[in-house]
């Protein structure tokens, strides 16, 4: 082997060794799962978002109801987590009922601005929730638009122009 | 002959036809009338809760938890208590929410937080546990009985065993009658000379109870025993023991009677009827002879006693064996501790009623066992009331006069508390004394409003309706004598201190809460919008357009208040009040729930500005008081103090709680203090056990409010070189105009102000 060769080889084994021991770091998902969250915050935003996670995971298996009480045990812990009203409209959307969506939704934006929490990651939800909620009222036109920029910034959570339990977990 | 004998046995037949009627009507239908219970929110353990605030230990004793001297392994229902954790297997309970499984956790504590809370014996951290919700109240019928039903299958077979050894050992085999023991039964009278022992089964106990007055008659007793092989031939073992068995009588909690086993499981351990022991299933069966004679509280070593000869039958007749009698004879007596009277939660448990009253029969309520969950705090609730009580006492202390009326001519008050966000009523104290009187002055009064009111003629001003606000916190009000045409005359409103304050600023007339500034604004913004910002803000009570509304005129309910101020801590939005939350039948079926409603009614920026107006109320204003104690932290508040100190009110809120307080005569007369001496303190106590001192949270800023240094004797952009700045909030678009220092002259408000001063 000439002295090139080896130089190259080594080189060649260098790069795969520095990849193979460096954390392959991914880009961030354009959307926000709210597990992500679970260490942020004072304890009292944690134990709150726990409780939306268990109502999420509630939603995920189809009790509708548990999940709902349980985003009520997360407002009784902080009333002011904007991620449980989030959870609430994306519980309501799947409810079929819009109106109420549309009201958690803004409520939960409201705080997102208070608290100085709104990214692009989460705003996408407020963006495609928003749509979903217009859609179910027959306000296709202003529906579609948003629908259309939440896949856009996401498409593999909105492709589908829905917000699963899961996917918001 | 034989048509007598045809006539007697038709009319038998008919008699028996009778009986069979009434026995199938009662097991055929609803055989028990279940009073509704209404429940507690339930208490959520967390890390980083404060678990002296939220009084844990008490919350554990009041739930009929039982404190254990060892460490180690413990049953469900116990915990042991050492200075750095807490270990405690916590008892399973249905609720509609979050149906909790029996947990043995372990609670770390460090101060007066819990550190860690982790299951045994994995070790693994949870995020939040429940305590199960603590029951307030129950809607009696006029019997006054309450129970809770169980099913056969749920209760341990050794408290079936129990019954059935010292009540009916042949229960199994008979009929209905048990020939044998009525025969011993008579023959143990004969030797007595009088009447010592019964022969009745538990079919024949369970029919007179059900059907039969409990008088010593041969009549009666025939139709006992004919009733009993009725029921006997008609229904299997199985479902007349499990109608015993929720049936009979066990024992009295004040006025209310306690039937069956599993509502005696409660009163007597604490805990349902599926978790008794042995021993404790022994005592329970014991005192079904004579529960108040026998009662364990009254004389725990007759109880005692009678419960080990219950042990020595079951031994006898095989029904346990020798080591688990011997077990149980050694075990002690333990008692749940008396629950605490829940009076203090009665005008919550009439306002519920009330609500209900919109979809449930009365009827419904006493009879179908439903069961409420409500919103209210119990600590909070007992706090409430306390705070209530003591002010109160405080007050006649002050004015001993006041304590000399009679009961019910005292002078009175209520307190309630609501989550802003949520428009969960946690608190609710409607007056002093429940027994003297049922009236629930913080749902059902209507008093002059006074200076609480104010704040709205301040949003009404504040609030950009049709682009521009009538003001901005830089603003500056003339506090000169007015007067103002009205249909009965002149009106001259005047300053709590008989002065006029010439030129104020925003911040300074409510902080003083002066009237005649507030009248003036009040005119200027007109008196109709006042009105319509506090309707949109949740007063619902007639509010007449006349221009002393602005100093509170209307009469207005203290739960309305308390809405009012709530929209506006929640930055606008208007919350539906909620004191029920779930509703769930008597086979567990949530048949309501009530759901989250709120609406925007305020834009969050005009909110901001007055949560900043009564934020400075609390901290330098009217209302600084409530920091005597040091209670730390962002609070809004405002005083109310009507004509003559008939009324005194009292408003304040957190980011996480608004309480209203009012203090006054049911039938108005002076009082002789402002509400600074008499309904602050009571407000402070509150919020001062409510928080432990330091209220958490901040009431954050929405991006559309910007904060900008003035100049605050002249309310002008302060820039470099200003005299003197302070820091304002104003609503994007609204910045003042006139620069501090200004390049040529000062504003006309500036050189009056001097001019006032030279």
């Amino acid at each position: 082997m000439t002295r090139a060769a080896r130089v190259a080889l080594a080189l060649l084994l260098s790069v795969f060794t520095a990849c193979a021991f460096t954390p392959l770091r991914l880009p961030p998902s354009p959307s926000l799962h709210l597990s992500e969250l679970a260490d942020e915050g004072d304890p009292i935003r944690q134990a709150s978002l726990e409780l939306v996670l268990d109502g999420l995971a509630a939603d995920e298996m189809g009790e509708l109801r548990r999940a709902q009480g349980l985003y009520a045990r997360a407002l009784q812990v902080d009333s002011g987590n904007p991620y449980a009203y989030l959870a609430l409209a994306r519980h309501h959307v799947a409810g079929g009922d819009s109106d109420r969506a549309l009201e958690h939704l803004a409520r939960a934006r409201d705080l997102l601005d208070a608290y100085e929490e709104m990214s692009p990651r989460v705003e996408v939800h407020l963006v495609g929730l928003r749509g979903a909620a217009l859609r179910l009222e027959g306000r296709t036109a202003e529906a579609e638009p948003l629908l259309a920029r939440a896949a856009d910034v996401a498409p593999t959570v909105w492709r589908d122009g829905t917000l699963d339990a899961s996917e918001l977990r | 002959m034989l048509t007598l004998a045809f006539l007697a046995g038709f009319g038998l037949a008919g008699v028996v036809a009778d009986l069979d009627q009434v026995v199938r009507d009662r097991f055929d239908g609803t055989r028990f009338r279940v009073p509704s219970r209404v429940y507690s929110a339930p208490t959520i353990l967390y890390p980083g809760l404060d678990w002296k605030l939220v009084d844990l230990r008490g919350a554990l004793a009041r739930l009929g938890y039982r404190e254990s001297a060892r460490t180690g392994s413990l049953p469900p229902g116990q915990y042991h208590w050492d200075a750095r954790r807490v270990h405690v297997h916590l008892r399973a309970f249905e609720h509609p929410s979050r149906p909790e499984p029996a947990r043995d956790v372990v609670l770390r504590l460090s101060g007066r937080n819990i550190a860690s809370i982790s299951a045994l014996p994995s070790g693994r951290e949870l995020g939040a546990v429940l305590l199960e919700p603590e029951p307030l109240g129950a809607y009696y019928g006029p019997a006054r009985e309450q129970r809770e039903l169980v099913a056969l299958d749920e209760v341990p077979r050794h408290l079936i065993d129990a019954v059935l050894a010292v009540e009916d050992q042949r229960f199994e085999s008979h009929p209905g009658i048990d020939l044998r023991r009525i025969a011993g039964a008579m023959l143990a009278n004969l030797r007595a000379g009088s009447i010592r022992q019964g022969g009745s089964t538990l079919t024949q106990q369970l029919v007179k109870n059900f059907f039969l007055t409990p008088e010593r008659t041969f009549r009666r007793k025939l139709h006992e025993a004919a009733m009993a092989l009725i029921v006997e031939a008609r229904y299997d073992k199985g479902e007349i023991l499990e109608a015993y068995l929720n049936e009979i009588y066990l024992g009295q909690r004040g006025a209310t009677a306690i039937h069956g086993f599993g509502e005696a499981a409660h009163l007597y351990f604490g805990k349902p009827a599926a978790q008794l022991t042995v021993a404790e299933s022994g005592l329970l069966a014991a005192i079904i002879q004579s529960p108040n004679g026998i009662s364990p509280y009254r004389d725990p070593e007759r109880a005692t006693r009678r419960r080990n000869l219950v042990l020595d039958l079951m031994y006898e007749q095989g029904r346990i064996d020798a080591v688990r009698h011997d077990q149980a004879r050694d075990e002690p007596l333990r008692l749940a501790s008396v629950t605490p009277d829940p009076g203090d939660a009665r005008y919550f448990l009439d306002l519920l009623r009330r609500q209900m009253a919109e979809s449930y029969a009365a009827e419904d309520l006493t009879q179908e066992g439903l069961r409420i969950y409500s919103t209210l705090d119990r600590r909070l609730q007992a706090l409430a009331a306390k705070s209530l009580q003591e002010g109160i006492e405080a007050i006649e202390r002050r004015i001993p006069a006041l304590a000399k009326a009679p009961p019910e001519r005292r002078l009175q008050g209520c307190l309630l508390a609501m989550r802003p966000q949520t428009g969960e009523l946690l608190a609710l104290v409607g007056g002093r004394d429940y027994r003297v009187s049922q009236f629930d002055r913080c749902t059902q009064a209507r008093r002059q409003s006074g200076s609480v009111f104010k704040p709205f003629v301040f949003i009404a001003a504040l609030e950009p309706a049709g682009g521009v606000p009538t003001i901005t916190l830089a603003s500056r009000l003339d506090d000169a004598p007015l007067a103002v045409e009205t249909p009965s005359g002149l009106w001259r409103p005047r300053n709590y201190d008989g002065e006029f304050h010439d030129v104020v600023s925003v911040r300074e007339a409510l902080e003083r809460s002066f009237n005649v500034a507030t009248a003036r604004l009040a005119q200027q913004v007109g008196v109709k919008r006042v009105a319509d910002v506090a309707r949109r803000l949740g007063i619902e009570s007639p509010l007449p357009l006349v221009p002393s509304l602005a100093l509170g005129t209307a009469e207005i309910a203290p739960i309305e208040l308390a809405r009012a101020y709530a929209t506006i801590a929640s930055g606008g939005v208007r919350p539906t009040l909620q004191a029920v939350e779930d509703l769930v039948d008597r086979d567990g079926h949530v048949v309501d729930r009530r759901r989250l409603e709120f609406e925007r009614v305020l834009d969050p920026g005009t909110a901001y500005l007055a949560t900043s107006l009564l934020e400075g109320v609390a901290d330098h204003g009217t209302a600084a008081g409530i920091r005597a104690g040091g209670l730390r932290g962002p609070v809004g508040a405002k005083t109310g103090t009507t004509d003559e100190e008939r009324d005194l009110w009292f408003v304040g809120f957190t980011p996480d709680l608004v309480a209203v307080v009012w203090i006054g005569f049911d039938e108005p007369r002076s009082l002789g203090v402002p509400s600074s001496v008499g309904a602050l303190p009571i407000w402070r106590r509150f919020v001062e056990g409510a928080t432990g001192g330091v209220v958490r949270g901040r009431f954050p800023k929405p991006p559309l409010v910007e904060r900008v240094a003035i100049n605050p004797m002249t309310g002008a952009r302060a820039l470099a070189g200003c005299p003197e700045q302070r820091d304002e909030y104003f609503l994007r678009g609204t910045l003042p105009d006139e620069i501090c220092p200004s390049g040529g002259g000062e504003s006309s408000e500036f050189l009056r102000w001097l001019r006032t001063r030279l």
